[in-house]
């Protein structure tokens, strides 16, 4: 993970709530309507091989890790409608040979609003860790 | 169904609690579009340092916001939701999610919930996710 890759911005992806996928989401957690809080995680695996497969990062995904995760709502999000996903790097830092590098994804909605935010930790563990 | 009205701090959460199993971690691969082998494949996990496959750590939080979804009801808006994952989840164990609310902010109807998942490993509780939060605004 090279630490000259923070700051790097990746072209946007677009992304349908589709009400199919959001039901599927629902399903595995019992809920009965809406969309579900941590369904953002839908567009950013959507968007996440770009920064993945950044040859810069050269990660090892036997040893990628979720560290965190926190997702910020301006306002619901709504089955059927378009956004856009905005990536960047925000972070990487290294810490007792594993590194941590911290991504973060903008939504925008059709008119260019800011619909939610989505901040993820990945850590790439050393040998050993 | 909560009402903001009704809510002091240190309201707990009603618990709730899922047995982790292969097929429900598949249906969330193919759902949350993870589809890291990981959670799916014993030889790949084992080769990573673990026994066998563990589930996602969006499987952990997703059951972390499901409690607090059946808790706040569906007219509820989630307008944060956070975790750190603290320990991988295997699968046969059981994840029991809770929360208690932190503060309350009455201008805007919302409340802060400390959230948190636990499971029980020889007799002893630890926790996948700690210290979570959620924000959550009410009609």
């Amino acid at each position: 993970m090279d630490p000259a890759a923070e700051g790097t911005v990746y072209p946007p992806v677009t992304f349908v709530v589709e009400p199919e996928r959001v039901a599927a989401f629902r399903a595995v957690f019992g809920q009965a309507e809406g969309v579900p809080p941590t369904f953002l995680t839908v567009p950013e695996f959507t968007t996440f091989p770009q920064v993945l497969e950044d040859p810069r990062l050269d990660l090892d995904f036997s040893r990628v890790l979720h560290g965190s995760e926190e997702y910020e709502y301006l306002r619901p999000l709504r089955e059927g409608e378009t956004i856009t996903v905005h990536a960047r790097i925000d972070a990487i830092r290294r810490k007792g040979g594993s590194a941590f590098m911290t991504v973060v994804m903008e939504m925008a909605d059709a008119d260019g609003a800011t619909v939610a935010l989505a901040r993820s930790t990945l850590i790439e563990r050393g040998e050993g860790a | 169904m909560t009402f903001f009205d009704g809510l002091v701090v240190g309201t707990e959460l009603p618990t709730l609690a899922r047995i982790v199993t292969r097929e429900d971690v598949k249906a969330y691969a193919d759902a949350g579009g993870d589809q890291n082998p990981l959670h799916q494949d014993d030889e790949v996990a084992r080769a990573a340092g673990f026994d066998g496959i563990i589930a996602h750590g969006m499987f952990t939080m997703g059951h972390m916001a499901a409690c607090v979804v059946g808790w706040a009801g569906a007219d509820a808006h989630v307008q944060r939701i956070s975790a750190t994952f603290r320990s991988p989840v295997s699968m046969g164990e059981t994840l029991v999610a809770g929360g208690r609310v932190r503060s309350l902010d009455p201008q805007e109807r919302s409340a802060r919930v400390e959230t948190w998942v636990t499971v029980d490993r020889d007799g002893r509780a630890e926790f996948p996710v700690k210290r979570g939060e959620a924000v959550v605004r009410f009609p």
